[in-house]
């Protein structure tokens, strides 16, 4: 409310300053005959006093005196301007400007603000922020619990970990927990991908030899992995091979069949490199005719594209993903993993309600599962930290 | 709530501005005195509405409201709350409603203080400056936003660039701003006049104090910078001709030409049209230098070409305020009607070569500051144009403006007597070559250029002190006399001497720094001794130290001379988490005779022995003479923005200007 009415106090205040003159001014307008005529007297002035200073010789302030005094003569027959003082009119024009004033600044205003959105102090989180040293600390003892584990810890928690990890923006830390897996027997492409994802997400985007050497290992396990690929492409397109990052995001599209989520990203992918290379626009209808089995979780490509986009459109594709994830798991109702990852992704969205839900439903299915499993545990905090029961 | 209303506090300033731009000139143009008027309430209301988004943003940065991008990106919660303010210009977006304040500012300036400028003219200049106005305004709100919004909010902001956190680099951008944008104002003033039609003696007079005040501000802008440089930058020099350093010179060099030649044009009616081309260049090489620092293409034309958004928006502007000034000035000029005649020795033509040099100099650095940029455009190939470019082509060029500079007060009006000036800088020739000599021989053929150099600035700094002295006849008539002379002296006219000997002290610092700077870099363990310009440093090592947002390697150097202790110094290398980058922060013993510097940071090869730290130290002659000149520049200026004559014909109180005086003839 009280925004509303700054609003609307700091409009009508510009309306104001703008019809000001209307109230009518009493001083007269400065002529420019006036004040030239002044400033041409000062300089006689000036003339004769440095000659009797004897800065100058009486020939040069003869000579300078005669200057200005001709200077005052031709001003003298100049053409006289328009006398404004005497001029009136234009009041009607001014009041319509004036009321105009604040129209147009709030159309503009509401074409590019977020009207309503409150701001929020660093100090006013504490909250938050004692959320945010919860997590810390459960991950710290989830990654304390997998180091002292004589077997070297289960491998779905060092992904929990590395996944964690990465939501948090601790790209380094991720990348050590992928690493731990990345010697394993049981090692995934997805995880590979995702390893390369914390590599390349530490490094602003570059990939570097090493985060090459890890993609290509994930393609070696699984060469159609939508995030290997994505990633194999961002590095032929770093090295300058931008036509064969190109050919092969679209071979994998081509290969996809029916649609799913991380094509969109693929093919925004394609046509930015493609634009580089003058290649015609590619359009996601052409490799999805029709519309068919519902998408997983946000693959990490997308996740890569989302960090792209702007502030708003990111919440926008995160909220589009999530809602994505809540309608496949209505149908896959027992799907652990999605269960988690929803909540971890309501709980990022600050949806507590929902988050604490999610975590319930997985609590459900994580029933028969060993009290060793990270995902016990994972589920018992998030549950504390949505409210508790 | 707060980022929202400073949005729309912008937006209102551009509707205002729009108001503005467009009320006032055509009320100049059909005599109608209300839309006139309105100038100055618009310019008000500019002033409180940018103003208000500025302390909003501040506001935004003091609280760590992380929902505002612009927050998020360039600050943290950690920070010290100086560092915090700071940050809020410190941002692409942030310095970009700083520079939009500052303009209004100057806007409102001349319609509160302009009262003795006609008008018409000033009604003129007001809506040239509002369009100004809406051209960054708009840039601001439609490609660099600074209250666009991040929802949810990152947990804590990314921190502001460490090298920016440093007191120097918060006084720096707000000034070097003030004379950017200062030459704005001289820049409408220019196209106002030529506008109307006119441009006289009246209208340089009008126009001066607007010059001066931008040029003092940008000389106190580019000293500080520089000062900065040598401080924070850990590198010892003071200018590194580095682009950013250049598009902020260029503006100067002009700037003091325009300065130099409105003096002319007010005088004798002279170079009206060299006055209003300097005017249009000064402020096109301050958007060029906008232009340049703020649409990356200095990072890589590459990287420009990739999200050109703004770039090209700023380049539009930049083409359309160039080309338009431009074509208005070959449009109108022809008919400027010609100024008072001189002959080929006087005062104007010596201030002519003045401008001459100046421009070619502008030219040569806007060349070596550009060839990279178009190089990289066009071939790819990145190459940079460094110190040597600009020594060999700059230098020349400045040398003899300097010798030129000592004359130039010598030398009266239309017709000068260049024998009778020549007889009484006799002396004074023979002196400054005498003094070169002796350096020369006391470094016994040290650089030629240097020495050179060296005597010219003596010269400029003696024949200052004469001409002064002659003014106030010094030694020549009683003391009492010419403490009374001093008192009458316009304030200009000791703002010229205090700027000429400014330069040559400057001068001084410049060449002793370059030309005599010793320079040691060693690998030092506690215990380790480096001598160096007699000194004997010892290195006693470091400690860790922990500051607000960031922690940092403390050295400890012990400096003694002949066995005597000197002082102590405590160079550091800060390491900043949040960004993960350090900084060096250099310790300074400063004295006139020399500055000595010295930083440390871990050795960068691995065969070095454990622990051991990279010392650097410089001995750097005479470089405190360069702040000292610098500050005689600035008090130069403002001494002669507060002549009284800048301010002939403003009404006193309510009062109107005294009716005129009309020739006897």
């Amino acid at each position: 409310m009280a925004f509303w009415f700054i609003l609307v106090a700091l409009g009508l205040l510009a309306l104001l300053l703008v019809i000001l003159p209307l109230r009518g001014a009493a001083e007269p307008l400065a002529d420019r005959r006036d004040g030239a005529m002044a400033i041409y007297s000062d300089q006689l002035r000036e003339v004769e006093g440095e000659a009797r200073r004897g800065v100058i010789s009486a020939d040069e302030a003869r000579g300078a005196t005669l200057e200005i005094k001709q200077r005052m003569l031709a001003l003298n027959r100049s053409q006289v301007g328009p006398d404004y003082n005497a001029a009136a009119g234009g009041r009607k024009t001014l009041v319509l400007v004036a009321v105009l004033v604040p129209v147009l600044a709030g159309g503009i205003y509401f074409s590019l603000g977020s009207p309503g959105t409150e701001s929020l102090a660093f100090a006013d989180r504490q909250d938050e922020q004692a959320d945010a040293a919860e997590v810390d600390n459960l991950t710290a003892r989830l990654e304390q619990r997998l180091m002292d584990d004589p077997q070297g810890g289960p491998s779905e928690g060092w992904v929990l970990l590395g996944r964690t990890y990465m939501r948090m923006g601790r790209f380094e830390d991720a990348a050590n927990a992928f690493a731990t897996l990345a010697g394993r027997e049981d090692v995934t492409a997805d995880i590979l991908s995702q390893y390369a994802e914390a590599l390349i997400s530490l490094e602003n985007g570059v990939v570097t030899p090493r985060a090459s050497q890890v993609i290509d290992r994930a393609r070696e396990l699984d060469p159609r992995n939508p995030a290997g690929v994505f990633y194999k492409a961002v590095a032929l397109d770093q090295q300058g091979k931008s036509e064969a990052a190109h050919a092969l995001l679209i071979a994998r599209l081509n290969a996809a069949g029916a649609l799913q989520p991380w094509m969109e990203i693929f093919v925004d992918q394609a046509n930015r490199i493609g634009m580089t290379l003058g290649k015609s626009m590619v359009e996601l209808a052409s490799f999805a005719p029709e519309v068919s089995a519902p998408a997983s979780g946000p693959s990490a490509a997308e996740v890569v594209a989302a960090s792209d986009m702007s502030e708003s459109d990111r919440a926008a594709f995160v909220r589009s993903m999530v809602e994505r994830l809540a309608t496949r798991l209505e149908t896959e109702p027992g799907d652990l993993d999605g269960w988690l990852r929803l909540a971890n992704a309501y709980g990022v969205l600050g949806e507590t309600e929902k988050s604490r839900n999610a975590f319930l439903r997985a609590r459900d299915l994580a029933a028969d599962l060993s009290a060793e499993d990270p995902r016990v545990s994972a589920i018992a905090a998030g549950i504390a930290k949505a409210g508790g029961e | 709530m707060i980022p929202e209303i400073g949005q729309f506090a912008l937006a209102l300033a551009l509707v205002l501005a729009l108001v503005q731009s467009v009320l006032p000139i055509v009320g100049a143009a059909r005599g109608n005195k209300l839309w006139m008027q309105s100038a100055w309430a618009t310019s008000l209301g500019l002033v409180l509405f940018v103003g208000t988004a500025f302390a909003a943003l501040i506001r935004s940065f003091i609280v760590s409201d992380f929902t505002v991008a612009n927050v998020a990106e360039n600050s943290n919660s950690l920070q010290p709350l100086f560092f915090k303010i700071a940050a809020a210009w410190g941002s692409h977006e942030g310095s970009l409603v700083l520079w939009v304040l500052i303009l209004t500012i100057f806007g409102l300036s001349v319609s509160l203080f302009g009262t003795n400028i006609p008008a018409a003219l000033r009604a003129r200049t007001l809506s040239v400056q509002a369009w100004i106005v809406v051209g960054f305004l708009s840039f601001l709100l439609l490609t660099s936003n600074p209250f666009d919004r991040l929802i949810p909010p990152p947990a804590d902001g990314s921190d502001l660039n460490p090298l920016l956190q440093d007191i120097g680099i918060i006084i720096h951008p707000p000034l070097l701003y003030l004379g950017y944008v200062g030459f704005s104002i001289v820049f409408s003033f220019a196209v106002a006049a030529l506008i109307e039609g006119r441009v006289d003696e009246a209208w340089a007079r009008w126009v001066r104090p607007w010059t001066l005040a931008a040029w003092t501000s940008l000389t106190a802008g580019i000293a500080l910078g520089s000062w900065w440089a040598y401080y924070e930058l850990g590198w010892g020099g003071w200018w590194f001709w580095d682009p950013v350093e250049n598009v902020s010179f260029m503006p100067w060099l002009l700037g003091t030409a325009l300065l130099h030649s409105a003096i002319v044009t007010e005088k004798r009616g002279a170079f009206k049209s060299w006055t209003i081309l300097l005017a249009i260049l000064t402020f096109s090489l301050s958007l060029l230098g906008t232009f340049i620092v703020r649409s990356g293409i200095l990072t890589s034309v590459h990287a420009f070409a990739v999200d050109p958004a703004r770039g090209i928006y700023m380049l539009g502007l930049l083409a359309i305020a160039i080309g338009g000034s431009l074509a208005l000035y070959a449009w109108r000029a022809p008919d400027m009607e010609g100024g008072g005649l001189f002959a080929p020795i006087s005062r104007e033509a010596g201030l002519l070569i003045n401008n001459i040099l100046l421009t070619v100099a502008t030219g040569i650095v806007l060349f070596g500051t550009l060839y990279p940029l178009f190089l990289e455009a066009v071939t790819g190939d990145k190459i940079s144009v460094g110190a040597p470019f600009f020594n060999a082509g700059f230098i020349p060029v400045m040398l003899p403006l300097v010798l030129l500079t000592g004359i130039g007060p010598f030398l009266s009006w239309k017709r000068a007597d260049l024998m009778g000036v020549g007889q009484r800088l006799k002396a004074i020739a023979v002196v400054s070559t005498l003094i070169a000599l002796g350096i020369w021989y006391l470094t016994t053929g040290g650089p030629a250029l240097a020495i050179l150099a060296l005597g010219i600035a003596v010269w400029l700094l003696l024949t200052t002190l004469k001409e002064w002295g002659l003014r106030i006849k010094l030694f020549k008539a009683p003391f009492a006399e010419s403490l009374r002379r001093l008192r009458s002296l316009p304030r200009a006219s000791h703002g010229m001497t205090l700027a000429h000997a400014g330069l040559a002290i400057a001068m001084f610092g410049f060449i002793g720094s370059s030309a005599w700077k010793t320079e040691q870099i060693v690998f030092v363990t506690p215990g380790v001794s480096v001598s160096i310009a007699g000194f004997d440093v010892t290195f006693e090592g470091t400690q860790r130290v922990q500051g607000p947002n960031y922690v940092a390697d403390r050295g400890t150097l012990t400096v003694t001379r002949d066995g005597a202790p000197v002082t102590t110094m405590y160079p550091e290398r800060r390491f900043y988490p949040v960004t993960r980058t350090g900084t060096t922060e250099s310790a300074i013993r400063e004295t006139l005779a020399g500055d000595l510097y010295a930083t440390i940071s871990v050795p960068a090869s691995d065969g070095a022995a454990e622990r051991a730290w990279t010392l650097r130290i410089l001995y750097e002659p005479l470089v405190s003479f360069i702040w000292i000149g610098a500050t005689m520049l600035l008090l130069g200026g403002l001494m002669s923005l507060s002549d009284r004559r800048l301010r002939v014909g403003a009404p006193r109180r309510k009062a109107r200007a005294p009716a005129n005086a009309t020739p006897a003839e």
